[in-house]
């Protein structure tokens, strides 16, 4: 992964990290993304915390280091904690998960591994727990999170590391 | 239909979220009207993203007319004359992008930036980031090709 950045933003200071990012040079795209990403972590059928779960898990997957990093305020306030963020990473950890959290993250690495490969048993124990409304709110998180931090992985200039940083959705 | 809805298209499965439904059209959409990267480099680079998954509903999906001659040699694209030197330069970095994007070379980005500047560089990686869920997407869900559907 390179750390010199393929790509520069505008040089804007507005304060707002993403609108200042590289991707201001597509303004189009940017303005688009912005408000989508907005309704799908404040209105949709499924709770901050289980979809800031879903995000960290591609994040590590992704291996984006501001991604990683990143914790949504939101998030937090919805009850998310660091405990239940390290039990992401064991099996014996995600067996402490609620049943919908568990299946969330069965779902990410699916999508993340082998979306052809999803079994008859997790197709089953999926649609008993979410309602096809949460499961299209999940994949549409999901493939939000995960084009922004590949996008962010292909720019590059991303440290090797970060200390967690807690932050907050760009204004609409 | 797929496993968790009896929707049987992308459309279908977002209708029953449809806040989100028209903000997905107006992103998917922005792809297509930027100004930054053609539209046509991004329909090859879709398409070779859905060959790469041998995702078939996807292949037969059609975002921007393409000559037939493009869509029938794109797995040749390294040896076909019908592609451009900067078609070539986004094919090549569609290719590592989707096997692994922090495989990319610096070489392969300076490519794309050479013919496209930093923000076709931008444009292209968010339109791949789409493409590439889009695929994974209509996999997991099982999406079924419209000519091959039955009722």
């Amino acid at each position: 992964m390179t750390s010199q950045p393929r790509a520069h933003g505008p040089g804007t200071q507005s304060g707002d990290p993403v609108r200042d990012s590289a991707l201001a040079l597509v303004p189009e795209i940017l303005e688009a993304y912005i408000p989508l990403s907005r309704a799908v972590w404040l209105e949709g059928p499924l709770g901050p915390a289980l979809l800031e779960m879903v995000r960290l898990r591609n994040a590590q997957r992704v291996n984006c280091v501001f991604c990683r990093n990143a914790r949504y305020d939101i998030a937090r306030d919805d009850g998310l904690t660091e405990e239940k963020i390290g039990w992401m990473a064991s099996e014996e950890g995600r067996e402490q998960l609620s049943e919908q959290e568990r299946l969330a993250v069965a779902f990410a690495d699916a999508y993340l591994e082998g979306p052809d490969n999803l079994s008859s048993d997790l197709q089953a124990e999926l649609a008993a727990a979410f309602s096809p409304a949460e499961i299209a709110h999940l994949s549409l998180a999901l493939l939000l999170f995960n084009t922004f931090s590949r996008c962010a992985v292909t720019i590059g200039g991303m440290p090797d590391s970060l200390p967690v940083m807690e932050v907050s959705l760009p204004p609409a | 239909m797929t496993w968790f809805s009896p929707a049987t298209s992308r459309d279908g499965v977002l209708s029953t979220v449809p806040d989100f439904q028209r903000g997905f059209d107006a992103l998917y959409a922005s792809l297509w009207s930027q100004q930054a990267m053609p539209a046509a480099i991004l329909e090859l680079c879709r398409l070779r993203i859905a060959q790469m998954h041998r995702c078939e509903v996807e292949w037969q999906r059609k975002s921007f007319a393409l000559p037939q001659e493009q869509r029938d040699q794109l797995k040749d694209w390294h040896r076909s004359p019908a592609f451009s030197a900067a078609e070539r330069a986004c094919l090549d970095l569609c290719e590592v992008y989707t096997a692994d994007p922090a495989a990319i070379s610096d070489a392969q980005a300076d490519a794309v930036k050479a013919h496209f500047g930093e923000a076709g560089f931008v444009a292209l990686a968010e339109a791949m980031g789409l493409f590439f869920g889009l695929t994974r997407l209509s996999l997991l869900w099982q999406l079924q090709p419209e000519g091959l559907l039955h009722d």
